[in-house]
Formats: structure tokens, sequence, C-alpha cells
């Protein structure tokens, strides 16, 4: 498995350069941060960024297959994880369970004898302690047969190396949080170039993707509905500014053209609000808003575009048939819209 | 290669992955692939422009020959030529 970052590189070319025939897999879930950035057209320098798990399997000659695991079943598991989170939307741990059944059924498919990973002991406080690489391993049906080349040796050994399928002295006894040793291997091999360190990929450990994250699901159970996440949820976390008008109504604005274009496809369903006579961004509530929660939504909507500082700016509201103009003052308080942010 | 060659081969098969973003240009060529016979030359429509860093990647990656890949108008077009794995 590999995400392409250091330590997955690393694991991946420690098993290739004893011989061994490997195959990368690299999951795509749908909260990969590098991945939205290229969705949305680039790093703000109008760089894009590259594909990392890409490249690693490019550097080492790894053939390499994409495994699409954002569906239902995924979000069911983020929403309703059995080992609960991390600091925020992250729970890792079912998260590898579920990465790694997937690795089982592919193993399993392609007649491949073991299942291996970048994890390094005690690398991170919840997935990467003892007992829960000892509880990925079990749950996920790969009992004996996940391997942990950077951490191999302060494991116990695994059935590719009792089998000598795998020289377990080549192996490494990596642990901690401390990535010096990481880096000289890298050195070592030949490796460069790796990107941000391991868990800054995922949106699902940022904090203010969390907050958003929770507050959908409260939202949802406010309104009475279901406490579940759907695909086109993932994406609208991941854009704008998201203020919560009340437990009943969400305002998402807009930050980029980009944004503004994917905000545009996803207004069916939704109110579409934008600046009827002066360019601004593309804003979408959700839920039930109030008439007093209508024009709020209207006054942050004119502060954010170019008739900021017009003492009265009209913007246009369309839900379905009904289109309607809020002729407001722009929110000028900036104490209350961080109260509001979500 | 950014710019269009002088010749490239008639492609084999068009796979047309316009409007989807990574990585799924590279998952669709990657099905693609599995159909064509060796030696087949396929050609990959794409408007992700991440294609022009992706696809000479995934054929280092899985060895097959990337030919070309270059922008045409609002697109990109690569085009790749299926190669057998070596032996052993």
């Amino acid at each position: 498995m590999i995400s392409g970052g250091l330590d997955s590189t690393l694991a991946l070319a420690l098993v290739k350069r004893q011989g061994v025939e490997v195959k990368a897999i690299n999951f795509y879930t749908g909260f990969c941060i590098t991945e939205t950035q290229r969705r949305k057209g680039g790093r703000p320098d109008g760089t894009i960024p590259q594909n990392e798990a890409l490249r690693a399997a490019a550097d080492l000659e790894v053939d390499i297959e994409y495994v699409d695991i954002s569906g239902a079943e995924y979000l069911d598991m983020l929403v309703h994880p059995r080992y609960g989170y991390g600091q925020n939307a992250n729970p890792c741990v079912d998260c590898r369970i579920f990465m790694m059944s997937r690795a089982r059924e592919i193993m399993e498919r392609e007649g491949a004898d073991f299942v291996f990973t970048g994890e390094v002991l005690g690398q991170r406080p919840k997935s990467q302690r003892r007992d829960t690489l000892w509880v990925i391993e079990k749950r996920s049906g790969l009992e004996g047969r996940l391997l942990r080349p950077l951490s191999a040796r302060l494991l116990a050994p695994t059935i590719p190396e009792r089998d000598g399928l795998v020289d377990r002295e080549q192996l490494l006894d990596i642990s901690g949080r401390s990535r010096h040793r990481q880096m000289e291997l890298a050195r070592e091999l030949g490796i460069a170039g790796w990107p941000q360190p391991a868990g800054g990929c995922c949106f699902l450990t940022d904090e203010a993707f969390g907050r958003k994250f929770f507050d959908l699901l409260d939202g949802r159970e406010a309104m009475g509905q279901e406490r579940r996440l759907v695909p086109e949820d993932v994406v609208l976390l991941s854009t704008g500014r998201h203020f919560r008008l009340s437990p009943r109504a969400k305002l998402v604005v807009g930050r980029t053209e980009v944004e503004n274009r994917l905000l545009e496809h996803y207004a069916p369903g939704r109110a579409r609000l934008e600046a009827r006579d002066c360019p601004g961004p593309v804003a979408l509530v959700e839920g039930e808003p109030t008439w007093e929660e209508r024009v709020l939504a209207a006054r942050i909507v004119a502060r954010y575009g170019k008739g900021r500082e017009r003492p009265e700016v009209a913007v246009e509201w369309r839900e379905g048939d009904l289109v309607e103009t809020y002729r407001v003052a722009p929110e000028p308080d900036e104490v209350r819209l961080e109260a509001l942010r979500i | 290669m950014l710019a269009a060659p002088a010749t490239l081969p008639a492609p084999d098969r068009t796979l047309d992955t316009s409007g989807t973003l990574c990585p799924w240009p590279i998952v669709e060529t990657a099905r693609a692939m599995k159909g064509l016979a060796e030696g087949a030359v396929l050609l990959v429509l794409a408007t992700d422009p991440g294609i022009a860093t992706d696809m000479p990647m995934w054929c280092k990656a899985t060895r097959h020959e990337h030919l070309a890949t270059f922008r045409e108008g609002a697109g990109w077009k690569s085009y790749v030529r299926k190669r057998g794995r070596p032996a052993g």
C-alpha cells in the first residue's frame, strides 16, 4: 500500500531490493488534500502538485493500481467508527482496517503472499500503537500476512519472514515520531523529493475540516435527518467558507473562481446566492433558513464581493423557480462573521 | 513531451477521459490497456492538466512506452504504446 509519502516509499524500496515482486496499491478516499488541490486547478501559485503515489511507483519502477474506496460503505464507516476518532474527524484505525481488508482481497485475487505498508510503530498516537497495529491486522483478516518493513524487527515475525520470502535481517526497527532514520535511509537508497510528512495529506486530520464534518452531521440531525454522509458532501466540505446561520441553515461561500464554478454544480436542491450588480462569490444555502437568516446570508455574500464598501448591494436568491433580490448592507462586523464561521 | 511531435502512430484505440480528474484518467487508461495487444497504441484525451505529469510517471511505473503528451486546444492528448512485462 503506497501513499507516496516517505515511509511507504521506503517500505516499497526495502521490500523490492530483496527481489520480491511487488505491486503498489493506492486507495482513493476523496479526502486527499493534494488530490483536492489538483481538482481545484492547483496551488495558489499556479503550480499543479504531482501525484506522489505515481511518482514513487515510477521512481521505483513498480506497477501501481488505484482502488476507489470512496463509496457509501467508506462514508458510513467515517460516521460510525468502531474505534472512534483521533483528534479531529479521523477514524484512523477503522480507516486502516477498511483499507487493509480491501488490500487482502487484492492479495487473494492476485495470488500474492502478503501485504506491506509504511506504518511505523509509535509514529501516530492512535493508529500506530502496538495494540492497534495488531487490531488492524486481525480485523482486516491479514493475520500474519501484514508486514511493516520499517518496524518489522520490533514486531512478531510475519509468515513471509518465517517462510523466507523476506529476510527479516534486512528489515528495520524504527519506532516513534522522529523521522531522522527514514531521512538517512532515503539518502542511502537515493530517494529524493518526498512530499509532506505522513498524515498531512488527509482532510480528516485537519482541524477546520473536522469542525465542518461534525457540524454537517449535527445539522442533519437537527433537521430530523439521518446522521450520514453522501459523496457530494466530501466535495462541499472542502470547498468555500462555511457559516452556520442556525441549527437548520448553513451558508457556503466560494473563495475562488474555481470554487464558484464548483458550487454552481451543486446548486440544484439548494439556494444559490450571488451579488447582482457587482462581481462576487457564488454561495449556497442548505436547510430551512428563516427570513432573517436569508437576509444575513445575503449580507455575508455581499461582504465577500467587490461591493463590500458600498452602502447597499443587491443579492439575488435563486431556489428552484423562485428568484428574489435582497438589497442589503454588506455585513461589516468581523467578530460576528467569525462567530458564525464553522 | 509537451509539444506535439511531428509524427505519431495512428492509435489502435482512443479513450476519452475528458471531464474526469486525477486519478481517473490514469485509472481508465490502466483499464483500457488491459484490453489491448502488446505494441498497440492508445490515445488518451483528457482535460485534467495533471495528465502531463501523471502519464509519463505511470508509463515508467508500468513499463509501457510513453510516446507523447501535449496540449491541443482546450484539452490534452497522450499517446501510449502497450508493452509486455519483462520476463522474470
